[in-house]
């Protein structure tokens, strides 16, 4: 029978075909519809948040940091309480990353706050003297992207009906609502900044992007 | 039996993959050796500006070694191989000779944007998948065009049954295929909202879900890129170049199906103790373990090819290079299983440790056999005998020398690492905190990045090797049938 | 054993070695059950690849190539019809027997949950520190606490708990003049203690000078005229009365226990609330081990 597979080239790829789909199907389909229930009390991001969220994807803080508790007593005890599912309900993509050059980031909004972040992301060494992660001072001086997080949180909305614009939930309205709401958000953010050009900068109505990161990071509760 | 000189089969597409293979070679790694260094060394990080740190380097890094030089490897091989097991000339069929040159031309453009557009931010953000939409579809369309190569070669063939090359080949066209087009599913946003960054999407899952595809693919993009065609390259070169036959049919067949089929239940070992349910993890752990065997098949299958061969180990640096690759994908196959094992899961899981395992399989494995199989083609490609054997020797040694660097750095790095996380004091808490656990990796992120530079010594060696060999190298007259020669 | 095995186990037998002498100089306990499964996964990886491997290599020392070749032959390459080695072909058939044994009857699909797992193991912890905890005496407590510190908050405030140049509260001192001005201009309400709120603007100009210079100097020596307005709720030794208001000379339980629980935002910043993430014995340590650090 194998040797007849190997002469005939279609049904050798239909049998490989086969023989690894099957695994796919049974790995990934049944944990679909319930993978995706967001816990209880879960608001889907805002456009500030997203784009944040997006500076740390573009500038891959996932390559060192993860998102994802394990439950053992050492992470509990280092992190917060293990990490759900429902948690990650409005996380597209996910980032749990796979290595941990540095602490797991999922709950770093519980002791982290951010006049620390500010000098963090400015220059780790200045809080952590050993630290080997990089400084992004680039965050500090390039505007963040909020029409494009604004345009994922449409599509979200849309495609995927993320409860945007519902009671008690995330406001989402319309662009120019939207660009408002990120600028307060943002001097909320600000308000607890030391930086003159960031301030002056969301003064001005634009936002740099170590502000929607540090929304984001205050968020990862 | 016909001899090979009634054909001339045609290398052009197979000579420029691996110019590529070159190229991307030594980009990639020097990329990996500047971010080992990075981390031993932090103000490495400032080089280029926001462009130079760890974070945008490291996914570059890795498309770069995956998409542009492993993948160049398997390309080029299969141009060789391929008409050679089949017995047809590319050159027999115009349609073919110009989708092999779509295929090559269209690839080259797509790895380039790929990695330009990782050091510019554009990220999906999923491993290995980084890449947003617009080069998806590129990527699709370079795979397919590689599948019209594959099954047109076959198609006019002249051999009837398919070697075994040729069965891993087919399997890795069919497993990426199904795999990337999945995990990549994503929803441009611009085009959705109207707003917004054309390039940006927004992944058709989430989270835990997400999570799933990712690692199904992110697992399987190792089996189907760093060991299935990996196989098939060397099953055609350890015994071509030996001129051993192969050890045992049977054992190929078995090692083949089994792999086929047990590889892609073992992905959720990515994610143990993460939320997904508990049962598809240790599914994932089970299979993890039994794949054990179908991997060291092909391994064992390729060393017992060169039972009673002692005298050439010694003497060929081709089958040296081979025959240590084949021992560090059985060094990988073992670890890999053993790290899926849930209990060593939890300290091995986020450490250095899995970085060590990752290139023992892509430094001891992966390239070593792609170097050989290129080691093997030029002198045939160019007709010129090997300008070094000297050279490879060198390199030879050089290399294992840094990949036995690596992975033992890594190793205590890592089991270090994992232990510290989870060391509590005399009074229950912690023992050390985050950054004491980063410290005292100093150590071995510099012997790391030592060996970076010691195996992209080599790989720069082989490469001025293999040029010479193009360029000014002895001629040949004759194709030889087995050992290539070298001077 | 042939010199070549003999290397290669040895090679494996110093990694094992080194791997344990850096462990061990971390101070880590292998009879935890997840690091000694995992030394000995290490140690199986480690045995096994260079031990197999090296038998298989030497049989190109010794053994010849031989059987019956296939009729087929590719491009020069043939293939024996030699049958599957037996060591392969039973450990193949062994894994697969142990992992329906496993699927079905060592850990049937949800035989194992992974959370219940972590809470037998917090049961463990509990019960094997408890003593630790109960008798814990001054001594202890301060140990404790600095080690605590290290892990929670030394990147916040330094490893000497000396605020890294003004990021965040310095310990050596109960309180920096700067500080005291900003809670005497814009008053404070985050604490939850009893007085409740601490109005703003209570002194203003010299007054507050000398107030904010006569407490972050320790309350030492005479106290100025200004400083009754403060008494009333802070008390004449400004030890806060008993818990009504915070102490201001020097640090107490109380103040540590209520800025861990609420947070605290002023003049240097924002730190964070700590409630859920401490125990009682550890806030307790805490706050032994700040009290050494004037
Ligand atoms: C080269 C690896 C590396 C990269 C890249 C990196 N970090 Fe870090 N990060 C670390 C290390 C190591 C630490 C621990 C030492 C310290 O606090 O600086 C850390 C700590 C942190 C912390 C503090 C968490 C805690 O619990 O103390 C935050 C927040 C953080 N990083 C955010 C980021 C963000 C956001 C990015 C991307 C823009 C990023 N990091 C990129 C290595 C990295
Ligand atoms: C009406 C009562 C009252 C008066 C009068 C008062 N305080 Fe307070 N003070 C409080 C309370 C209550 C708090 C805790 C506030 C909180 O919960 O944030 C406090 C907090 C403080 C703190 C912060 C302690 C810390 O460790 O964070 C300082 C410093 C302080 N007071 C100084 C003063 C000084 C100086 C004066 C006089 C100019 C003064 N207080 C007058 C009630 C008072
Ligand atoms: C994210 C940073 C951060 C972390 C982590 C942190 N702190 Fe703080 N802490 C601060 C800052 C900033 C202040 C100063 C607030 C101010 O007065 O402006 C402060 C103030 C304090 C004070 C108040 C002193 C006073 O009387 O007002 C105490 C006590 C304290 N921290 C204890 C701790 C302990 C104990 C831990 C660890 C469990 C800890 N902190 C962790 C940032 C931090
Ligand atoms: C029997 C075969 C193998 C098994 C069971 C296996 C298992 C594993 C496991 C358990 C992890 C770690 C997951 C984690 O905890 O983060 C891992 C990671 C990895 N392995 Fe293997 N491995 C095998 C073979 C290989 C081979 C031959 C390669 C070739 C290079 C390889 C490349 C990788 C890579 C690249 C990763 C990193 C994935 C990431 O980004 O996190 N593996 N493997
Ligand atoms: C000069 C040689 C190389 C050096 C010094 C090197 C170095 C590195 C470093 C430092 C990392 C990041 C690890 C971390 O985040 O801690 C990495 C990741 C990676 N490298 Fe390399 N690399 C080299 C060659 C290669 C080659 C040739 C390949 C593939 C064929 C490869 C594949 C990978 C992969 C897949 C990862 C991601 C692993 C993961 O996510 O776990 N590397 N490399
Ligand atoms: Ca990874
Ligand atoms: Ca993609
Ligand atoms: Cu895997």
């Amino acid at each position: 029978m194998f040797h007849w597979l190997e002469k005939n080239p279609f049904f050798f790829s239909v049998g490989v075909f086969i023989v690894i789909a099957f695994a796919g199907i049974i790995e990934i389909l049944p944990n679909f519809a319930e993978a995706s229930r967001p816990v209880k009390g879960l608001k889907p991001y805002t456009v500030l948040q997203l784009a944040g969220k997006e500076v740390y994807k573009k500038d891959n803080c996932l390559s060192c940091h993860s998102q994802m508790i394990r439950p053992f007593k050492s992470e509990t005890d280092r992190y917060g309480q293990y990490s759900l599912s429902g948690e990650y309900a409005y996380d597209r993509p996910f980032l749990w990353g796979s290595k941990r050059t540095g602490p797991d980031l999922h709950r770093v909004g519980n002791y982290r706050t951010t006049d620390w972040h500010e000098n963090h992301m400015w220059d780790p060494k200045s809080v952590v003297p050993d630290s080997i992660m990089p400084a992004y001072k680039h965050h500090f001086t390039n505007i963040a992207d909020i029409e494009t997080a604004y345009a994922e949180a449409v599509t979200v909305k849309t495609v995927f009906n993320t409860p945007y614009d519902v009671e008690g939930g995330t406001k989402l309205g319309t662009w120019e609502e939207a660009q408002k709401m990120a600028l307060e958000e943002a001097k909320l953010v600000t308000a607890d900044m030391k930086n003159k050009d960031v301030k002056d900068a969301v003064e001005s109505g634009n936002i740099p992007e170590i502000v929607a990161l540090i929304a984001y990071l205050n968020r990862l509760k | 039996m016909q001899s090979n000189a009634a054909f001339e089969y045609d290398y052009s597409i197979a000579k420029l993959f691996t110019y590529t293979t070159i190229l991307f070679g030594i980009l990639g790694m020097i990329i990996g050796t500047l971010i080992a260094a990075q981390l031993a060394f932090p103000e490495l990080n400032y080089m280029f500006g926001e462009y130079g740190t760890f974070s945008r380097l490291r996914p570059v890094h890795t498309t770069v070694v995956i998409f542009g030089f492993t993948l160049s490897g398997v390309f080029a091989t299969f141009y060789y191989v391929a008409q050679r097991v089949l017995k047809v000339s590319m050159a027999e069929s115009n349609l073919l000779m110009t989708v092999g040159k779509i295929h090559f031309w269209l690839y080259f453009v797509g790895a380039l944007l790929a990695t330009v557009s990782l050091v510019l931010g554009f990220s999906q953000g999923k491993e290995y998948a980084q890449y947003e939409w617009p080069i998806d579809i590129v990527i699709v369309i370079v795979w397919l065009l590689w599948g019209v190569s594959i099954f047109g070669l076959i198609g006019i063939r002249r051999e009837k049954s398919l070697y075994i090359s040729l069965w891993y080949y087919i399997a890795c066209f069919i497993g990426i295929a199904m795999l990337y087009l999945f995990n990549n599913m994503a929803v441009p946003t611009a085009l959705v909202s109207g707003y917004g960054n054309i390039m940006h999407s927004v992944s058709m899952y989430s989270g835990t879900n997400d999570a799933l595809v990712q690692w199904w693919w992110g697992h399987n993009a190792v089996a189907f890129v760093f060991t299935v065609p990996i196989i098939a390259i060397i099953y055609y070169f350890l015994p071509k170049e030996s001129g051993q036959a192969i050890y045992s049919y049977k054992l190929s067949l078995l090692s083949f199906w089994g792999l086929m089929f047990v590889y892609l239940w073992a992905g959720s070992h990515h994610l143990l103790y993460s939320p997904v349910p508990d049962w598809m993890q240790t599914m994932g752990s089970i299979f993890s373990i039994v794949l054990i065997l179908p991997s060291w098949g092909s391994a064992i299958n390729m060393l017992l090819t060169m039972k009673g061969e002692w005298n050439q180990l010694t003497d060929n640096p081709l089958i040296k290079f081979m025959v240590l690759a084949s021992t560090f994908y059985m060094l990988s196959t073992l670890e890999g299983p053993i790290q899926a094992i849930k209990s060593v899961n939890a300290i091995a899981h986020f450490t250095d440790w899995i970085p060590g395992h990752v290139h023992d399989g892509t430094l001891g494995w992966v390239a070593f056999t792609i170097m050989a199989g290129i080691f093997h083609m030029t002198p045939r490609m160019f007709k010129r005998e090997i300008y070094s054997k000297s050279l490879m020797e060198t390199q030879f040694w050089l290399q294992t020398l840094a990949v036995v660097l690596y992975f033992t750095s890594m190793w205590i790095a890592g089991i270090t690492q994992g232990m510290m996380w989870r060391a509590v004091d005399e009074y229950g808490n912690l023992m050390y905190s985050f950054i004491d656990t980063v410290t005292v990796l100093h150590p071995y992120y510099a012997i790391r990045a030592l060996s970076g530079v010691l195996y992209l010594s080599g790989f720069l060696i082989f490469a001025y090797n293999i040029y010479k060999t193009i360029t000014s190298s002895k001629r040949l007259t004759e194709e030889p049938q087995f050992k290539t020669p070298m001077a | 054993m042939n010199g070549l095995m003999i290397k290669a186990l040895a090679f494996a037998a110093v990694l094992i070695i080194a791997t344990l002498a850096v462990v061990n100089s971390m101070n880590i306990d292998l009879s935890d059950s997840i690091n000694m499964i995992t030394m000995i996964g290490a140690i199986a990886i480690a045995v096994l690849t260079a031990g197999v491997s090296v038998k298989y290599i030497n049989q190109m020392k010794t053994d010849t190539a031989s059987g019956e070749l296939a009729e087929e032959n590719w491009d020069g390459i043939g293939e024996y019809k030699n049958e599957l080695p037996s060591g392969w072909a039973f450990s193949f058939l062994g894994t697969m027997i142990w992992g329906l044994w496993y699927w079905f009857i060592g850990y049937p699909l949800n035989a194992f949950s992974q959370i219940g797992q972590y809470n037998e193991e917090v049961l463990e912890y509990n019960a094997k520190f408890d003593s630790v905890y109960k008798n814990a005496d001054e001594a202890t407590l301060q140990a404790m606490g600095e080690s605590l510190f290290l892990v929670k908050c030394a990147p916040c405030h330094g490893e000497t708990g000396d605020g890294l140049s003004g990021k965040a509260h310095d310990f050596t001192t109960r309180m920096s003049k700067d500080q005291v001005l900003y809670v005497i201009a814009n008053g404070s309400d985050q604490l939850g203690y009893p007085m409740g709120a601490m109005p703003a603007g209570m002194a203003s100009g010299d007054d507050a000078e000398a107030i904010a210079t006569f407490i972050a100097g320790g309350m030492k020596g005479e106290a100025p005229v200004a400083f009754a307005a403060c008494t009333s709720c802070h008390g004449e030794d400004g030890k806060g009365m008993g818990g009504m208001a915070p102490n201001i000379a020097e640090y107490d339980d109380l103040i540590i226990s209520k800025i861990l629980e609420h947070g605290k935002k002023g003049k240097l910043g924002s730190m964070p609330a700590f409630k859920t993430m401490l125990t009682p014995v550890q806030i307790k340590s805490l706050s032994a081990y700040i009290k050494t650090l004037k």
